[in-house]
């Protein structure tokens, strides 16, 4: 059985992937697997794409989308004429020929990876190019076209190391065929000067605590940057800043979003 | 596996899934049990896919063709018909990692989408004639960019275009017809997009030629040459093997006003992200300095110095005074390499202006915090350092970008630069590894022929008697004076020709004529360059009488024209390609076979100037072709690469393609300025002094009053050329933002604003609730929450050239007192020379040049406003232009060819 594995840190958003996709099924008809998308508007692989902090620690994550392909798909619990099947790589197909219009399927996806065709009377997704495989096409168009090797595929096996440190995705209905590694966390950050000298803070102590006992340390940097990487998401932290004999406390750091503190004054004594 | 902090890294691809290209038969390919529909189309052609036009690019891609039309458009398999084993690649190592070639092309995704460019709306399919145009009698200058076109034959168009430059050669000389043919455009080398008209009218005796002003390198250009020689458009040259030596020896890269991952899309392609990638794993450290995250800083700053746009001289000059301050420079260095750098010394320090060029001086103007700037400065010194730029960005295409770009110069001439690790990088374009065998079609190579050289000669030199500066133009279509200039700003131009007093028109016992006839092929002035607006104006001037336009779409200028001639894509014609631009990893030599028939009724833009030579008879037809055909000028082209000691023609021909292998010695060449670094006295750069010259007595002697590119560069507040376009001056409270305009992300230039598929980036285009997708307009969010604007709404950016609609993108990614807008989208007027849809920032950009003496423009860092647009304007709007909201408009590709053609053709 055949697997995507995503790693995030090497995705640079050139939005190639998304692209791919379009240009192998827009205009283009591969019936029996797949008919036309039209001009605009399906994403059988979507971009998502979120802006982390502010000025000036600011980060972007891109996390490319598409159907899993789940083992226990809620589309094809739920479809009427049984259009939706499962091969023998396990990739999942809504069948062009079979597709009644009923329009359940759109719904029933946790991860709204399905598209209706209003022109078509079908529902339309990904299939993992299916139509290329066959033809002698060792991967998808998306992972063909990715720069950095981030988008992955293959056979499970192959794949195993990568799978067992990834994170499946959250299609909604269990275990699938798509895997991240490096989803973004959460980051706290900020710089540390000294407003009577106007210069910043290096090499001062910052500890992060959240009420749990989690805890994580750095120093501040040659810019008197500081930051937290990797950290979960919601937590409640407070900060403690140790410079010599200087010290400051900030409470009240919640990881719902990326925190950028900004730029901490600290008058060293 | 590695583990690398708290990330886990994909080791090596194992063998089965690695990618394998198998639509060329038998030896690659995989049987399947259940191939159900053949997928590979009938044919498959190679192409680049690079929009940088000339000769080729890289960006290599594969086509794949079925029933005639485009299947799909795909990254190049090198080993498509070469073994892996057959060709010498190179190998980067540091700390245990490795970066070598991949056998696949990184292509943009403009490239990808590019069959969406081929079959857009907005092809021109047939000719045009505008319709109260009549050479023989009324031709009505004054409705240019109002009325539509009808539909013509090419008889008709060609017999009335020999017909305009008979009358204009008999009536006002040779020199009368101005040819735009230079820019940016599809890579072809037979059929290259620019320049062809140049070949009948050179044989017909000369013509204007319009000069291409090198725009993406103006502050080098007009200011780094003057420090350190001639240069590449004053770029640092030679710059050979830098990316090795900065892989080797460089702690740190600044990029500063460099975006990697937007700028090589149009030109080579993605490799410059491959290497930012591991760089980080190798532990360089890469400090972005731009007034956005821009999308290089997204993915791989360890910091980001959010910069005010246009500022970049102050935080240079502070950066000198810590070093100068504490001593953290390399004075040994500068001793032995540098001249003027006293002069230099007492300015930074306040000797001579009384003004000491302090961090706190520099925060002020640069709205960098002076505690950044002191770090900043100390690690620069600190840390093994070198500067990425992939052109220059917003920095050096400014007000005054002459003196950023000779700070740079400095700056790295205080820490020793051409030693190790201490370049100035056009990051991966230049600095590769050298390939075996690899000549040149870049412009200089004298085997090419003239028919292949002299439409590129356009592009990239001054070479007619009478020139004219693209930004010029304007101005002689409003003024009766003659124009007079220092350097016409051609690309190759050597420095002294800075020193040189041109003008234009040339007196009249030198043939001078003023300019009665445009014939284009590069109609993106108003989109690409300065002063958009002022310039659509210029166009409905009675003084031009004829203005004949070809291009395969109908955008920007086509509606200022009188005759719109349909071009073709390079899908639609044969053709060859050298792919030695750098930065793609591999480089090579191509056949591309036409994919495609034309769309349409077009003609490759070299078709078309023989079709007009025919009507003119006269032998032309002949010294235009050269007599070629597309065979045995692929063989000249094959010649004039050398290529038959790489490989043979049959050979070649048979393939497809040739693939240099990297120089078995490439590792021992010196980088960059070793030489100079090393023994300045035996190599001395290509300054009068043979040094660094911080100081320049040419500038000195030439202009002694300019105060705005000064013997020493300086930061200039304001100049008699741009006299108050800085936060802090009288017009910043009208106008309080600064205009930050880039490289496009999502085109090259003005290409590609039609693609479906990239506009529906959130980045791209911003769908208003009208359903019109706007550019977006970046403003951080206490700009947007000061202005009442929401993420998403359309709003207009204007100053006193105009308004420009855009979409607002509200975000933490852009810095506040900023308002960023791509170039290059699309002009769709509201009202010509006033209000624009599209999105053409350049529409409102200033129309003074880079100073007084720099005959380059300043497209970015200029004062603007942002507002919302009431519901009266929008109302005054519609009542009073229906035309322009009444314009058929597809919802994939926005603009259409259709909106400007009466309807059934209007054929006579």
């Amino acid at each position: 059985m055949k697997a995507f594995v995503m790693d995030l840190s090497i995705c640079n958003g050139c939005y190639c992937c998304q692209i791919a996709c379009k240009d192998e099924h827009c205009a283009n008809d591969w019936t029996p697997y797949a008919k036309p998308q039209p001009d605009y508007g399906q994403f059988w692989l979507k971009i998502k794409e979120t802006v982390r902090g502010t000025v000036p620690k600011v980060k972007v994550s891109y996390i490319p989308t598409l159907c899993s392909h789940c083992d226990d798909a809620k589309c094809m619990t739920v479809c009427k004429p049984n259009a939706i099947y499962r091969r023998e790589d396990g990739m999942v197909v809504i069948d062009p020929a079979k597709c009644t219009g009923c329009k359940l399927c759109p719904d029933a996806c946790p991860s709204e990876s399905i598209y209706f065709n209003e022109g078509l009377n079908i529902a339309q997704k990904c299939t993992g190019c299916a139509h290329l495989l066959d033809d002698g096409w060792d991967v998808p168009r998306c992972v063909d076209a990715c720069p950095t090797e981030a988008l992955r595929f293959g056979e499970e096996s192959e794949l195993k190391e990568l799978i067992a440190k990834a994170e499946p995705a959250n299609s909604g209905c269990g275990a699938g065929r798509l895997f991240y590694l490096n989803l973004p966390k959460k980051f706290v950050a900020g710089t540390i000067y000294d407003p009577v000298e106007k210069e910043v803070v290096i090499g001062a102590t910052c500890t992060l605590k959240d009420k749990n006992g989690e805890s994580h340390a750095v120093e501040t940097d040659n810019f008197g940057d500081f930051w937290f990487n990797g950290l979960p998401d919601g937590h409640e932290y407070s900060l403690s800043i140790q410079k010599g004999k200087t010290a400051k406390t900030i409470q009240e750091i919640s990881t719902a979003d990326d925190v950028n503190l900004g730029d901490i004054a600290m008058r060293l004594t | 596996m590695v583990q690398l902090g708290n990330r886990m890294r994909l080791g090596p691809i194992p063998n089965s899934s690695r990618a394998k290209d198998v639509t060329n038969g038998p030896k690659n390919y995989i049987k399947r049990r259940r191939a159900l529909i053949e997928t590979k189309g009938d044919k498959t052609v190679l192409r680049s896919l690079s929009l940088g036009g000339l000769y080729g690019g890289t960006a290599q891609g594969m086509v794949d063709v079925k029933d005639g039309k485009i299947l799909r458009v795909r990254p190049m398999r090198f080993d498509w018909k070469y073994d892996r084993s057959e060709v010498r690649t190179w190998k980067m190592e540091k700390n245990g990692k490795t970066l070598e070639p991949r056998w696949k092309s990184l292509i943009g995704p403009f490239s990808l989408g590019y069959k969406k460019r081929v079959y857009s709306p907005n092809r021109i399919k047939y000719p045009l004639i505008r319709v109260d145009w009549d050479p023989n009698g009324e031709r009505n200058p004054q409705n240019r960019g109002k009325s539509k076109f009808r539909r013509a034959s090419w008889d008709e168009v060609t017999t009335i275009i020999a017909s305009e430059i008979r009358r204009i050669h008999a009536q006002y000389g040779v020199n009368a017809i101005l040819q735009q043919g230079e820019g940016h455009g599809e890579s072809k080398v037979i059929n290259t997009p620019h320049g062809q008209p140049g070949l009948l009218l050179k044989a017909m005796g000369g013509f204007t030629q319009q000069i291409r002003n090198p725009d993406s390198w103006e502050g080098w250009y007009w200011g780094s040459k003057h420090v350190w020689g001639q240069g590449i458009q004053g770029m640092m040259f030679p710059a050979g093997n830098t990316v090795k030596d900065c892989t080797d020896h460089s702690d740190m890269m600044l990029f500063w006003s460099c975006d990697p991952e937007t700028t090589p899309w149009g030109f080579t392609g993605q490799f410059p992200s491959r290497l930012s990638f591991w760089w980080k794993e190798i532990g360089m450290k890469q400090i972005y300095i731009c007034p956005e995250v821009n999308y290089g800083a997204a993915v791989h700053a360890d910091k980001w110095i959010p910069i005010l746009p246009n500022t970049d001289a102050a935080l240079q000059l502070a950066i000198a005074y810590i070093w100068i301050k504490e001593g953290s420079y390399k004075k040994d260095y500068v001793a032995t390499h540098v001249v003027g750098f006293d002069k230099f010394s007492d300015y930074v320090l306040g000797k001579d202006d009384g003004v000491a060029k302090t961090p706190e001086w520099a925060a002020k103007k640069c709205g960098v915090p002076e505690w950044t700037i002191k770090a900043f400065a100390r690690e620069f010194a600190r840390k093994t350092t070198s500067i990425a730029h992939y052109f220059g960005g917003g920095m050096i295409r400014g007000p005054y970008s002459s003196e950023p770009a000779r700070l740079e110069c400095c700056l790295l001439g205080m820490q020793g630069l051409g030693g190790p690790g201490v370049h100035q990088l056009q990051i991966t374009y230049f600095g590769m590894p050298r390939m075996e065998g690899l000549r040149s079609t870049m412009f200089w190579n004298p085997k090419l022929s003239e028919r292949l050289a002299i439409p590129i000669a356009s592009t990239i030199y001054g070479w007619q008697k009478s020139m004219l500066s693209k930004l010029q133009v304007t101005t002689h279509l409003k003024t009766d004076e003659p124009l007079e200039f220092y350097g016409t700003g051609a690309i190759e131009a050597p420095v002294s020709d800075q020193f040189v007093r041109y003008q234009f028109p040339l007196p009249e016992e030198e043939q001078g004529a003023r300019i009665r006839m445009i014939w284009s092929d590069t109609p993106c002035r108003t989109t690409c360059w300065n002063h958009g607006h002022e310039a659509q104006e210029a166009y409905g001037s009675a003084q031009l009488e004829t203005i004949v336009i070809q291009h395969p779409w109908f955008e920007n200028e086509c509606m200022l024209a009188d005759i719109v001639l349909p071009a073709n894509t390079f899908m639609e014609v044969d053709d060859m390609l050298t792919n030695i631009r750098q930065s793609g990893m591999l480089a090579d030599v191509m056949i591309a076979d036409k994919a495609i028939e034309p769309v349409g009724e077009s003609m490759s833009d070299f078709e078309i100037v023989v079709e007009v030579a025919k009507k003119l008879g006269d032998g032309l037809v002949e010294k235009v072709t050269g007599g070629f055909t597309t065979e045995t000028i692929r063989k000249n082209i094959f010649d004039s690469m050398e290529l038959e000691s790489l490989i043979s023609w049959e050979k070649f021909r048979e393939k497809g393609y040739y693939l240099y292998g990297v120089a078995k010695d490439w590792e021992s060449d010196p980088p960059g300025f070793r030489k100079f670094f090393e023994d300045p006295e035996k190599f001395p750069l290509p300054t009068p002094s043979g040094k660094l010259e911080f100081y320049s007595e040419a500038l000195a002697k030439a202009f002694p009053n300019d105060l705005e590119r000064p013997p020493i560069p300086k930061w200039v507040e304001s100049g008699i050329t741009h006299v108050d376009e800085r936060l802090g001056g009288e017009r910043a409270k009208t106008y309080s933002l600064l205009l930050q305009s880039n490289h496009p992300r999502w085109r090259t230039h003005a290409q590609a604003d039609d693609i479906t598929w990239t506009r529906e980036a959130p980045t791209c285009k911003v769908v208003g609730e009208d359903g019109y997708a706007y550019e977006p307009v970046w403003l951080h969010p206490s700009e947007a929450a000061k202005r009442g604007i929401v993420n998403g709404e359309v709003v207009k950016v204007y100053n006193e050239k105009g308004i420009v609609l855009c979409g607002a993108y509200v975000t933490e990614r852009m810095r506040p007192n900023v308002a960023y807008v791509d170039h290059g989208a699309r002009v769709d007027p509201i009202i010509l020379g006033k209000v624009d849809r599209g999105g053409a920032i350049n529409l409102i950009s200033p129309i003074g040049s880079t100073s007084k003496n720099c005959l380059g423009m300043a497209s970015s860092g200029y004062l603007c406003e942002v507002a919302k647009v009431t519901p009266e304007e929008w109302d005054q709007w519609k009542r009073e232009n229906p035309a322009a909201f009444e314009r058929e408009y597809d919802k994939g590709a926005g603009l259409r060819f259709d909106a400007w053609v009466v309807k059934d053709g209007g054929a006579k």
